[in-house]
């Protein structure tokens, strides 16, 4: 069965562009257009691997990936961050939150698949 | 941005008196701000239809890619080198067939041999039966002058006449046998022959056969590893091309991202403007560098990527090129 990556990014192309690559490598993508959505498809499915933008509406990657990290079923789901955000602090707040990896945009697919497999749980 | 700002607000400031603006900005309407509400939502517009086509033109991409794998599994299946490897296979599976009829061949060629032999033996035989023959007339013979001579020994010679008569009985048995297997044994012979030159006619009916389909074998071989050589050059081609596709649409996805990254950037500015342009309608038009200054402060905190900041401390934007990943 396919391992499930979920991608939360407010940028329909970036989810678009991402999703190509993602599929084209044999995964299956859920999508959410913010941190919100992105809590809202923690229903109870087994997520192998997230993906989070960090600047978004209504709910922020960095916010997103606390309440993932507090969350009992995904405390372990290893995150990785993929924003234009290229400023040292920035990446140190992700890293303090839990995430595990931080791709700026823009990316060649190649490299984001390499850390996906890399990091993403069996 | 900044320098188009700077030249609105003094092209703005110079139709008036510093200080008559406020006054007069509860009954004049205020273009400032209204021009900047208007950018904004140009802008905002601008970035919405962008990420519209963006988004579309990426989806184009990934059913560009699906139909490629799609037609490259339905057709194309493989590589070059499996195509050749099944024209080798089908070249020893047909060769091997040849060989098999050959060896069909070799077996029909020891049959005639055995039945030669056979025939050789029934001259054998029949050399057997005449001897029977002769030695049945010689005893016959021998018989025939006990008997003659038993007659002139008179009434001594009646037991022996006896013997002699049995004697010319068997002899007679004997010879009759002899006839009985020469004619059985040229019937077999007859038999063996007609067995024999029909096997060898069959075996060089055979013979004509095998080397006729032996050679069409290798016409069709020959006609099928040309077919499955261009076969494998296309295979490898069409692999080679759609790895080359693949690599422009990964070169593709790279700069298609751009767009969030100008989206950003606009968003960015076109907050600020609005902001502005409130902050603006609310002071009346005066003071407009210190809210221009400020607004431009409050941006720069909401800034993510190095050609904002650059940009904003006066320097050129730099290319941006795709990054390596972090890992914590």
């Amino acid at each position: 069965m396919a391992k499930k990556i979920l991608l939360v990014d407010d940028s329909a192309s970036v989810r678009t562009v991402a999703g190509i690559a993602l599929r084209g490598a044999g995964y299956e993508v859920v999508e959410a257009a913010n941190g919100q959505e992105g809590l809202g498809r923690l229903n109870g499915d087994k997520i192998n691997l997230i993906i989070s933008d960090v600047n978004m509406p209504v709910m922020d990657g960095i916010t997103f990936l606390k309440e993932v990290k507090r969350h009992p079923n995904y405390r372990f789901t290893p995150v990785i961050m993929l924003t234009t955000e290229a400023g040292e602090d920035k990446k140190q707040e992700g890293r303090a939150a839990g995430a595990k990896a931080w791709i700026v945009k823009p990316f060649q697919p190649q490299t984001m698949l390499d850390a996906v497999s890399k990091l993403i749980l069996a | 941005m900044q320098r188009i700002i700077q030249r609105f607000f003094q092209s703005a400031q110079s139709t008036g008196a510093p200080g008559a603006e406020a006054a007069d900005a509860a009954a004049a309407p205020n273009h400032h701000a209204h021009a900047l509400q208007i950018w904004a939502a140009q802008i905002d517009t601008s970035r919405q239809q962008m990420e519209d086509a963006v988004v579309a033109l990426s989806s184009r991409f990934a059913a560009i890619v699906d139909q490629l794998d799609s037609a490259l599994r339905m057709g194309l299946s493989g590589d070059g080198e499996g195509v050749s490897n099944d024209a080798q296979r089908a070249e020893v599976d047909l060769l091997e067939v040849v060989n098999s009829l050959k060896a069909i061949q070799h077996s029909r060629q020891t049959l005639s041999q055995n039945v030669r032999s056979i025939v050789a033996y029934i001259g054998e035989l029949r050399q057997m039966a005449d001897e029977v023959g002769v030695i049945a007339f010689k005893t016959n013979l021998l018989a025939l002058n006990a008997a003659i001579e038993a007659a002139h020994a008179g009434e001594s010679g009646r037991g022996f006449a006896v013997v002699a008569h049995e004697v010319r009985a068997l002899s007679d048995a004997s010879r009759q046998t002899g006839r009985l297997i020469t004619e059985k044994v040229g019937s077999i012979s007859a038999t063996l022959e007609r067995i024999a030159a029909t096997n060898e006619s069959i075996a060089a009916e055979d013979d004509q056969a095998i080397a006729t389909a032996e050679t069409r074998i290798r016409e069709v071989l020959t006609r099928f590893r040309s077919r499955t050589e261009a076969m494998a050059n296309a295979v490898n081609q069409a692999n080679r091309q759609s790895g080359e596709i693949k690599e422009e649409v990964a070169h593709s996805l790279v700069q298609l991202q751009f767009q969030d990254r100008v989206s950003q950037i606009l968003s960015h500015v076109a907050t600020s403007m609005r902001a502005l342009g409130a902050a603006d309608a609310a002071a009346g038009a005066a003071n407009t560098d210190e809210l221009a200054r400020r607004s431009l402060e409050t941006m720069a905190a909401s800034y993510t990527t190095d050609e904002q900041r650059r940009i904003h401390d006066g320097l050129d934007a730099k290319a941006v090129e795709p990054q390596q990943v972090t890992f914590f």
